[in-house]
């Protein structure tokens, strides 16, 4: 039987730290620790006296450093001073392929009658005929119908539904399947969506798209299940740490849950950012007539993606920027990216263009603002409704648009003036300075402000407008 | 050894790869990630699965493992590897995915992650460098750290008060879902030799989709120690091992089960998922009912749970909604939908439902008296209210202009041998009361929300015209 040749050990001391790992590995004795501090990298590398070497291979199984003890036939007798192994033992790149795309599908749907459904399960049907295939999330109320209809749909779809251990976990797994580049999402109310955003901030930084559906309840603390508008400010000013924004969308009817679901997958794979749908305790567990779309998504793998196949492997999703500089670079790429984002804004303007009364509203309140505004207009006043759908950014514009020659302006809301705040700053960021002194109309604790609460508001100021 | 080929050739991640870290590591001097590294990258070249590799860098000193393999990286935060590598796996469950995981990651901030992943039990390869110290934010105690040992958090030494060492392995291998878990060492040849061995056949275990494995290496941190590395190598054979004892701590034969189709993207299973029809509803009313509201009917159902109020409410928005209307359901939910009072808004309107609460309904099905009682003062001058005189013995006093119907809905139901149909009775009375919509059109949305349970249909439609027949023997 032929020896196979085996061989023996050589070291580039700029590479060795030192460890000693290898001179009890060597039962020759060969290795000894060294005595001189290298200049290029302060440490003291291990000296090697390879006469009695028998070539084992202990000592290069001891080694940590991917560069360290290495067999001397791989390259020539080093020379002691820094050179780059490239040079050494010849140019070896990574053989993996620069990433591409593999494009998304758009597939015909029949058309059907409307369906009769809840809000949460016309926001799942939306996600699913958006492409999502892969769901995480843990129950709360009044969220949960959404996570259970997906329970039931995605095995027959060969999808995924996992109930999560925690909010904390759930949002990580979407981290993960964002990551993979494929479209996912979940279902969560307020306490729920606070403990998301820590992973929220992550897939900001790391440019990862998902739809968060945060059913908003009374709030803080447990608060309560009943509706409220509690996490306006959590949406757009607080989605963890960092300079993070989200595109906000805040739908008022079923038909909305699933049209701007739809829109969000789109917005975040677009833009490769979180999208937050915020809807309410009412218009989750509101049923009502929902017209599905004539088109469905296939989705693909976007270039960026880390799927785990050779077309991706060259890829990282990460959010960390060590170097100071790095990081300032990055958030100016994000920050251009909140930028482009405002061409993205929404809104409806109702009976606005001759109105005196501006009412202005989103989600469920604004349902019951229209109706104020209708009653309004049967008792001779002028009033219409401003309505916007997307709340960051705020479509400062369409507001511009309605207020003229408005009189009076009254932000209905059920919080603590949320709606009303970024109403403010949208306004003062225009530089607008001339609009009427806002009133409200503010409910909280689960209670939405009523139509005749409205009317009060607007007809107890009634002699200002003469 | 050759570096394995899933280690870059140079770690332009790496500060850009100036100077020598195009070629170092930036683990300290005796620091076990670098064989832990090694061991990976011989191992994921040796099932040459490198290009389905998902590798997960958790926070902890191994931060940077994507500065070193050549494989698809992803870098989570703290504690939430685990649950980023099912993210992954779930994704694309033919990738191979690796969550590696420091001790204060794994077994402190992601207890809960780390645990409820395990019993998962999904196809994945968890490594845990379990070094008994916080390496990255400088020497603070760690779950593993040992009783009596110094960190810069228990500077007199870890006490009672600071709680006991968590033996992950143990803990891991005490539950369901896992398929292997070893706990290995770094500290000498024989020990490096099964280390090796055991992260091979953890990632084979993945790779065979048969389970998940959990290597624990007991891994130096000479820096924080404060120790030489040789004398580190020796306080973890001497001082770690007998607390964290080596070993195979569970290895069961399972076969290959995590098969996973390519999810369904058919239109029409998806449509039928959702109860979509194709047919066009027939139409039975004349227009908008107009004797009842000009534009918008308010209505409230309320009782108890299992009342089946939500679902008569669902019907009467189904109707609505059938004849070309706007129509709401709101349903009360929550704590005191279990059990409690169960009670349901609903509006048809003509055009588009404005306010889909009902604080004061034109018209109110109460199925109990607790339920009249509260909401029969809300109903406004002029509405209907519809009650069940089998339950309600002593109606209140309502306003004059209201018409009230005792219907016994629940006498009615249990004659026709089945008590959960009153609420159909109840439908059967709000048409003949209202005359809200055509008898044919409450009759199409019941046998459609039948349509799977056929058998009930002729129940349900006596149950219903017994309802019209009650109203119509209360008329003169």
């Amino acid at each position: 039987m032929a020896l196979k040749e085996r061989p023996k050990p050589f070291l580039l001391p700029e590479y060795c730290k030192g460890c000693g790992r290898c001179i009890d590995a060597c039962a020759k004795g060969c290795i000894t620790a060294g005595h001189q501090i290298n200049p290029l990298t302060g440490l003291v590398p291990v000296e090697l006296d390879l006469t009695s070497c028998n070539a084992c291979g202990l000592c290069m199984d001891a080694c940590p450093e991917p560069y360290g003890l290495r067999p001397a036939h791989e390259g020539p007798i080093p020379k002691f001073e820094l050179e780059d192994p490239a040079k050494l033992y010849g140019v070896k790149p990574s053989d993996a392929p620069e990433p591409q795309d593999v494009p998304s599908v758009v597939l015909p749907l029949p058309r059907t009658e409307p369906l009769v459904i809840k809000g949460t399960y016309a926001s799942a049907i939306g996600a699913i005929l958006a492409g999502c295939r892969h769901v995480y999330g843990y129950p709360i109320t009044p969220s949960t119908e959404g996570a259970e209809l997906m329970a039931k749909f995605l095995p027959k779809l060969d999808g995924t539904f996992l109930q999560a251990v925690s909010e904390v976990a759930a949002v990580n797994m979407m981290y993960g399947t964002a990551g993979a580049g494929l479209p996912t999402m979940t279902f969560t109310s307020s306490p729920g969506f606070s403990l998301m955003l820590e992973g929220v901030s992550y897939m900001i930084g790391s440019e990862l798209p998902g739809v968060f559906v945060d059913v908003m309840r009374g709030g803080p603390g447990l608060g309560n299940i009943a509706p409220e508008q509690s996490d306006i400010k959590l949406a757009c000013h607080g989605l963890g740490h960092g300079n993070t924004q989200a595109l906000v969308l805040a739908p008022s009817t079923p038909q909305e849950m699933l049209d701007l679901t739809i829109l969000a997958f789109e917005l975040s794979f677009k833009y490769r950012n979180p999208v937050v749908i915020l809807s309410d305790g009412y218009l989750g567990q509101m049923t009502g007539k929902v017209q599905l779309p004539e088109t469905m998504l296939k989705p693909g793998v976007p270039k960026w993606a880390v799927y785990g196949d050779a077309l991706h492997r060259k890829n990282l999703i990460s959010s960390i920027f060590l170097t100071e500089t790095d990081l300032e670079a990055h958030n100016v790429h994000l920050n251009a990216k909140y930028e482009a984002m405002k061409v993205e804004v929404r809104s409806e303007s109702f009976r606005c263009e001759d109105a005196d009364v501006i009412l202005i509203a989103c989600n469920t309140p604004a349902r019951t603002a229209k109706g104020a505004v209708q009653e309004l207009r049967h008792q001779g006043i002028k009033a219409g409704l401003f309505r916007p759908i997307t709340l960051w950014p705020f479509p400062i514009e369409a507001l511009k648009a309605a207020l003229q020659g408005a009189e009076r302006l009254v932000v209905v809301e059920a919080s603590a003036g949320q709606l009303e705040n970024e109403v403010r700053l949208a306004l003062s960021k225009a530089g607008v300075r001339d609009y009427p002194e806002l009133e409200s109309v503010r409910r909280m604790g689960g209670i939405l402000p009523q139509q005749d609460e409205i009317l009060a508001q607007v007809l107890g100021k009634k002699e200002v407008l003469a | 050894m050759s570096k394995a080929s899933v280690i870059y050739d140079k770690f332009d991640r790496h500060s850009h790869a100036q100077g020598l870290k195009g070629h170092a590591t930036h683990y300290c001097p005796g620091c076990g990630h670098g064989l832990a590294h090694k061991f990976l990258a011989e191992a994921i070249d040796e099932l040459g699965v490198q290009d389905r590799t998902v590798a997960i860098s958790p926070v902890g000193c191994s931060v940077f493992l994507y500065y070193y393999f050549d494989v698809g990286n992803s870098q989570a935060a703290h504690g939430r590897a685990s649950v980023v590598a099912l993210g992954h796996k779930f994704a694309n469950p033919d990738s191979v995915v690796i969550s590696y995981q420091g001790d204060g990651d794994l077994a402190s901030i992601g207890l809960a992650e780390t645990i409820a992943t395990a019993q998962l039990g999904a196809p994945i390869t968890v490594i845990f460098i379990n070094n008994a110290i916080y390496g990255m934010t400088g020497g603070q105690m760690a779950p593993t750290t040992l009783m009596g040992q110094t960190a810069t958090t228990c500077p007199t030494g870890r006490s009672q008060f600071n709680g006991q060492p968590m033996k992950m392995a143990e803990i891991i291998a005490g539950l369901d879902g896992p398929i292997y878990v070893e706990r290995v060492a770094l500290f000498d040849a024989k020990q490096r030799v099964k280390a090796k061995k055991a992260i091979r056949k953890a990632l084979r275990n993945q790779v065979e989709g048969r389970g998940y494995s959990f290597i624990e290496v007991l891994a130096e941190c000479p820096t924080h120690l404060k120790m030489s590395p040789e004398e580190t190598e020796s306080w973890v054979k001497d001082f770690m091992e007998p607390v964290f004892p080596l070993g195979v701590k569970k290895d069961v034969t399972v076969e290959p089960w995590f098969h996973r189709n390519p999810p369904s993207f058919e239109g029409g299973k998806i449509l039928q998922l959702a109860g979509a029809s194709y047919e066009h509803p027939v139409r039975h009313c004349e227009g908008f009912p107009r004797h009842l509201a000009p534009s918008d009917i308010s209505l409230k159902l309320a009782g108890s749970g299992g009342d089946g109020a939500q679902t008569a409410a669902m019907l009467i928005a189904r109707s609505g909604i059938n004849e070309g209307f706007d129509a709401t359901h709101i349903p009360s939910y929550g704590p005191e939908s279990r059990g409690g009072t169960s009670y349901a808004d609903v509006h048809v309107a003509e055009e588009e439902v404005l306010n889909p609460g009902s604080p004061d309904p034109q018209i109110l099905i109460a199925f109990n008296a607790p339920s009249l009682a509260k909401f029969g003062p809300t109903v406004r001058k002029g509405g209907t209210v519809i009650y069940d005189c089998s339950v309600v013995s002593d109606a209140p006093l309502l306003d004059p202009s209201i018409k009230v119907f005792p219907v016994p809905f629940t006498g009615i139901a249990t004659d026709l041998g089945k008590a959960v149909v009153k609420n159909i009775v109840a439908l059967g009375a709000l048409q003949a009361a209202t005359g809200i919509f055509p008898k044919e059109t409450f009759l199409d949305a019941i046998r459609v929300a039948l349509k799977d349970k056929c058998a009930l249909i002729p129940l349900n439609e006596e149950a219903f015209a017994w309802g019209i027949k009650s109203v119509e023997a209360l008329r003169p």
